[in-house]
């Protein structure tokens, strides 16, 4: 297998190619600053779950893909599942999943969880075009549900490709590298 | 051990004490009665194609590496260095034509035999001391496969593993047989739930009911077309030898409109018909029911399903394995395996895998709903009251035990065992009997193997430990002395 992660996907065929160029962009940059903002109001929302909000900022070509993370001895190569992921998301089945939440009888949710998205190291690169950005964030998600079990974590690393249509950041494309190869959380009905 | 005796009266008669999904002294009878015997599913051959492919799977708290040797031949080491009982391996997948101990250097080929010992004739004075000849990394007491799919046994003298299945496997083909060439497995997704491992087993064991109920959002959103989650009692129900589960009723058609309603292109309906047996292909083609959901005592389940993934009205199916691994009464690890025929097409491997993303596994919108009922109903089964509540597990049974519908004839059901259609919980109670013959059957003996030490510890073709191995009541474990 080679290429990026997000090549390697059976159902990555459709998604964007841009790639980042160069070192990092300094944090004045104004290029970071709208791609730290992005996030920042991104982990605000997925917090609330403003899922539908959240589906807006999204591209119809979308590639949003968390694979599974397998333990492997240090030269193997690889440390992902091949051929399986927990996310291999397309606008569709983004939009199944957001329409589900809107439902009366998505149980999993009702109540709903107490969500803090976590949001640091932040950093932005450019692309070979003006209207791509690269941007990598670890993330720190708390789960709590009810008032008997202890609070679930799932920690991660993404590297997301924004697109700028008709004057907003949208996702373009979001590789999400959890750093569990045994997820804690009962189920994952939660976005990152 | 306190005396369960009252437990198992109570849910031979269909009902369940409701504490049994979250008992401390339940679960280690379980691990001592159940899990000591029983044969449990660790892989598929699939996952290790090519030579020096191992996984690394569990059966409770013991490790092993499961791998295809030099020679093909697949085989189950317990993953502990004979010397100080080391961990050997620890990856949970990859590629080695050794493992070496990293304590004190011991390596061991893929066969398990050992091949370096540093410093033997300094250290131990050579075969003298330490009988290195022979000397192997612990095999699995048993390991047998099925369509591929390897299981191993705790218990030396288990029965045959075909014998184990008995009549279920007539149902097993369907979802790992639908060419010559089987299935392939990708994942497993992992995750743990706080929830009894017995619950998932019994809900894809028979639980059509929980169905309009549990899942109406995924009805809602349009992802499963059959309009009215009703429809699920039109499906029949089956046990069979070591397993049971559900189907739904499909439209009127013949075998090959029926098989493509569920969205399986020609080519591989030809396959199927060219795989299956006369009588498998009825239960289709003539009596209009198609696999679902099914489990295999005691802790594997299988899906078989088919939503639609895109903006369409076309489905798609998919088929999921998975095994409920018992962590503690009130937890359990969840391997997800995706499965599809070896021979599909391409973008049919990619839209079943699609959809079973969509549907189940960690992300999955069915399992999302199922998961959250079964941690609540272990959280719930775990305090006082629990234990004064027998919950009712008679759906299908009148008070004198006669049943609400009687079994469909040979006619309206070509498969073995025993169907009907409709609401029941025959199949949970069928599982929950086996899991109390179980549990009223003394633990099993295990010998022990010494390491290394002349004219002791040889282990036979078969994987047995050597008749010079001493007899101790360890149940359900064989410990290795270094």
């Amino acid at each position: 297998m080679s290429g990026t992660l997000s090549e390697q996907s059976a159902l990555g065929a459709h998604a964007s190619r841009v790639q980042r160029t160069g070192r990092s962009l300094p944090f004045d940059d104004p290029r970071h600053l709208e791609a730290h903002r992005w996030l920042v109001d991104e982990a605000w929302l997925l917090d609330a779950q403003g899922y539908e909000e959240w589906l807006g900022l999204i591209t119809d070509d979308v590639h949003y893909l968390m694979p599974v993370r397998v333990t492997t001895a240090l030269g193997a190569g690889y440390d992902t599942a091949r051929g399986m992921a927990h996310f291999d998301e397309d606008k569709y089945s983004l939009s199944r999943r957001v329409a589900r939440f809107l439902t009366e009888h998505a149980w999993t949710e009702d109540p709903p969880s107490r969500l803090r998205h976590h949001l640091t190291n932040v950093r932005t690169f450019a692309t070979d075009t003006d209207d791509h950005l690269v941007v990598e964030s670890a993330t720190l998600l708390f789960r709590s549900r009810g008032d008997v079990r202890e609070g679930s974590f799932v920690s991660a690393g993404r590297e997301d490709l924004l697109r700028l249509v008709d004057g907003r950041w949208m996702l373009a494309r979001r590789v999400i590298s959890v750093d569990d190869a045994v997820m804690r959380m009962q189920n994952l009905a939660i976005f990152l | 051990m306190t005396d369960q005796t009252g437990v198992i009266a109570d849910v031979r008669r269909g009902m369940i004490p409701a504490h049994v999904y979250n008992d401390r002294e339940v679960f280690e009878l379980e691990k001592q009665r159940v899990f000591s015997r029983a044969w449990v599913f660790v892989g598929h051959e699939s996952e290790i194609a090519q030579p020096g492919d191992y996984v690394v799977r569990r059966v409770l708290e013991d490790s092993f590496i499961v791998t295809r040797d030099e020679q093909g031949e697949i085989r189950a080491h317990f993953n502990m260095c004979l010397h100080r009982g080391m961990q050997v391996c620890r990856a949970e997948v990859g590629n080695a034509s050794h493992f070496r101990c990293p304590y004190h250097g011991w390596s061991y080929r893929n066969d398990g035999r050992i091949v370096g010992l540093p410093f033997h004739k300094d250290a131990y004075g050579g075969e003298a001391g330490f009988a290195r000849k022979g000397q192997r990394l612990l095999p699995a007491p048993n390991l047998a496969t099925y369509n591929g799919m390897i299981f191993v046994s705790m218990d030396p003298e288990a029965p045959p593993l075909e014998e184990f299945l008995g009549d279920f496997r007539f149902y097993l083909d369907y979802y790992t047989k639908q060419s010559a060439s089987g299935i392939e497995l990708r994942g497993p997704q992992r995750w743990r739930v706080k929830a009894n491992w017995k619950i998932g087993a019994e809900n894809f064991a028979g639980d059509m009911y929980h169905t309009p109920q549990t899942h109406t959002s995924v009805v809602e959103i349009g992802l499963f077309r059959e309009p009215k989650a009703e429809k699920r009692k039109d499906g029949a129900t089956y046990w069979a030898g070591a397993g049971g589960g559900t189907t739904y009723k499909l439209p009127d058609g013949d075998l090959d409109q029926r098989l493509r309603y569920v969205g399986y292109p020609q080519e591989m309906v030809d396959r199927m018909k060219e795989q299956l047996s006369p009588e498998q292909l009825q239960v289709i083609g003539d009596d209009g029911f198609m696999i679902s959901a099914a489990s295999v005592y005691p802790n594997l389940s299988f899906v078989h399903n088919w939503p639609r993934v895109a903006e369409s009205d076309d489905v798609l199916p998919f088929i999921s394995i998975r095994q409920w691994q018992p962590i503690s009464e009130d937890e359990t690890e969840v391997l997800s395996w995706f499965a599809v025929d070896a021979e599909a097409p391409e973008e049919f491997k990619a839209l079943s895998y699609k959809a079973y993303l969509m549907c189940f596994g960690s992300t999955g919108m069915f399992e999302q709903d199922d998961v959250e009922n079964w941690v609540s109903l272990t959280n719930t089964a775990a305090g006082s009251m629990a234990r004064r509540l027998l919950l009712n597990s008679r759906m299908g049974i009148l008070e004198d035990d006669e049943p609400v519908t009687p079994p469909l004839g040979p006619d309206a059901f070509h498969g073995p065992g025993e169907a009907r259609t409709g609401y029941s919980e025959h199949n949970q109670r069928a599982l929950l009997n086996r899991w109390a013959d179980d549990l009223e059957r003394p633990p099993v003996r295990a010998a022990t193997l010494t390491v290394g030490a002349q004219g002791s510890g040889a282990v036979d073709d078969q994987g047995r430990t050597s008749p010079q191995a001493s007899d101790v009541e360890v149940p359900g474990e064989a410990v290795a002395q270094a």
